[in-house]
């Protein structure tokens, strides 16, 4: 009579429980695989063994030790589930960890690469260099502007080498008259060093009027 | 214009790797004088000298280049209308013998043909930190048939001589104006006869 009610009051209560179960009666739950159990399933299991020790209080003793083997039973299966998931999810700890030392060390090499990142972009290329716009000595013209401006240069110079030379001759032929003490130009560059009779004559003329050039 | 002040005009070039003194060689031999500071030359310079060889007053145009190699595409396109070209080293600095061979090649794919070269080991003066033996200057030089002197500017050693023995090269196998069927012959292109089959 009393087994009767209590079957009656079961499954009562599994049609309540069914519904957030997930459609099974909550006995079902220690069945379950423990991967698949949800929140659900816990309050259900909780539920279960929760009316089982109630009812061992409420029952005649010659029934207890039954009970207990049936409590114990469901017990151990829910142990058994906490082992399962506990072990899982320490695999699944030690799995993330790696996961993440591997994840952080890509972002340390990242940001390290990020670092020298605005130099090395340049100059990856074999034949590229870096400028420094605020530096005042940074190349700044082309190779052609320098040719032009170099030729200009040599063409001048040669005039110039050309004009000291007739000055130059001129002035001897003028100065061994008369003696200028103005002495424009410094350097001789016909001066030979070969001994002959016309450059012999230029370099003692020269070297007088060396001596008496005023320094 | 005045009347020319000379009978012929060499241009002679100056090369070799940065550093191993072509401009004070030729600032010895030009103005006899020595200067210790180092200025990299920048593209390319010249001095003129006047020399006077078997009778003939030379005016010499020598073209001083920047050994750095960012100059080069400037100081190449003075190799053509050199008739003599110095290749220096410096017997201090290995490197720069090394480099020879490809200042040679240099000569080979820019410099005309029938080029004068010459080979110089300059700073002689420091025995001390030689690091090339003047015997392996030699046998590069013999290699390639050109003549070859140590030199310093700094102590005025062979100076002069490298510069007068190049402008004589130079001059031997310049066609005089007189008649000469044999130099005649050679400043046409024509070659194989007169100095060259004797030079190389």
């Amino acid at each position: 009579m009393q087994a009767e009610q209590h079957q009656e009051e079961e499954e009562e209560e599994e049609g309540e429980g069914g519904g957030g179960g997930g459609g099974s009666e909550p006995e079902g739950t220690f069945r379950k695989s423990p991967f698949q159990l949800t929140v659900e399933d816990v309050y259900d299991m909780s539920y279960v063994l929760g009316r089982e020790l109630h009812k061992i209080g409420s029952e005649p003793r010659a029934e207890v030790p039954a009970r207990v083997a049936q409590v114990q039973f469901k017990v151990v299966s829910v142990l058994e589930m906490l082992e399962a998931l506990v072990n899982d999810s320490s695999l699944t700890v030690e799995a993330l960890r790696m996961e993440r030392d591997s994840l952080k060390r890509e972002v340390e090499e990242l940001r390290e690469q990020g670092s020298r990142g605005t130099a090395e972009q340049v100059s990856l290329g074999p034949n590229k260099m870096v400028v420094d716009l605020t530096d005042a000595n940074r190349p700044r013209f082309t190779l052609q502007e320098l040719r032009e401006v170099l030729q200009e240069r040599n063409q001048l110079k040669a005039q110039l080498m050309v004009a000291q030379e007739e000055l130059q001759c001129y002035k001897s032929g003028y100065m061994s008259q008369k003696q200028d003490p103005v002495e424009l130009i410094r350097k001789e560059p016909t001066v030979g060093s070969a001994s002959g009779s016309g450059s012999e004559e230029k370099t003692i003329i020269k070297r007088l009027f060396g001596f008496k050039r005023p320094r | 214009m005045a009347k020319k002040t000379y009978d012929l005009l060499f241009k002679l070039l100056l090369i070799g790797d940065s550093g191993v003194g072509k401009t004070c060689v030729l600032f010895r031999f030009s103005d006899d004088a020595f200067n210790t500071t180092f200025i990299s030359t920048i593209g390319i310079d010249f001095k003129i000298k006047t020399v006077e060889l078997q009778g003939k007053k030379i005016k010499l145009q020598i073209w001083d280049t920047a050994g750095q190699e960012r100059f080069h595409t400037i100081t190449t396109s003075y190799y053509r209308g050199a008739m003599g070209i110095m290749l220096v080293y410096d017997i201090t600095n290995a490197k720069s013998f090394e480099n020879i061979s490809k200042w040679l090649r240099n000569i080979d794919e820019h410099a005309n043909e029938d080029v004068e070269r010459m080979l110089l080991g300059n700073k002689c003066d420091m025995e001390d930190k030689r690091v090339v033996p003047k015997a392996k200057g030699e046998q590069i030089s013999r290699e390639h048939g050109i003549r070859f002197f140590e030199t310093s500017a700094k102590a005025n050693i062979n100076i002069e001589k490298a510069f007068l023995t190049l402008a004589e090269d130079i001059l031997r196998k310049t066609p005089v104006k007189e008649p000469n069927s044999e130099n005649v012959d050679i400043s046409s292109g024509g070659g194989v006869t007169g100095w060259k089959s004797k030079c190389c």
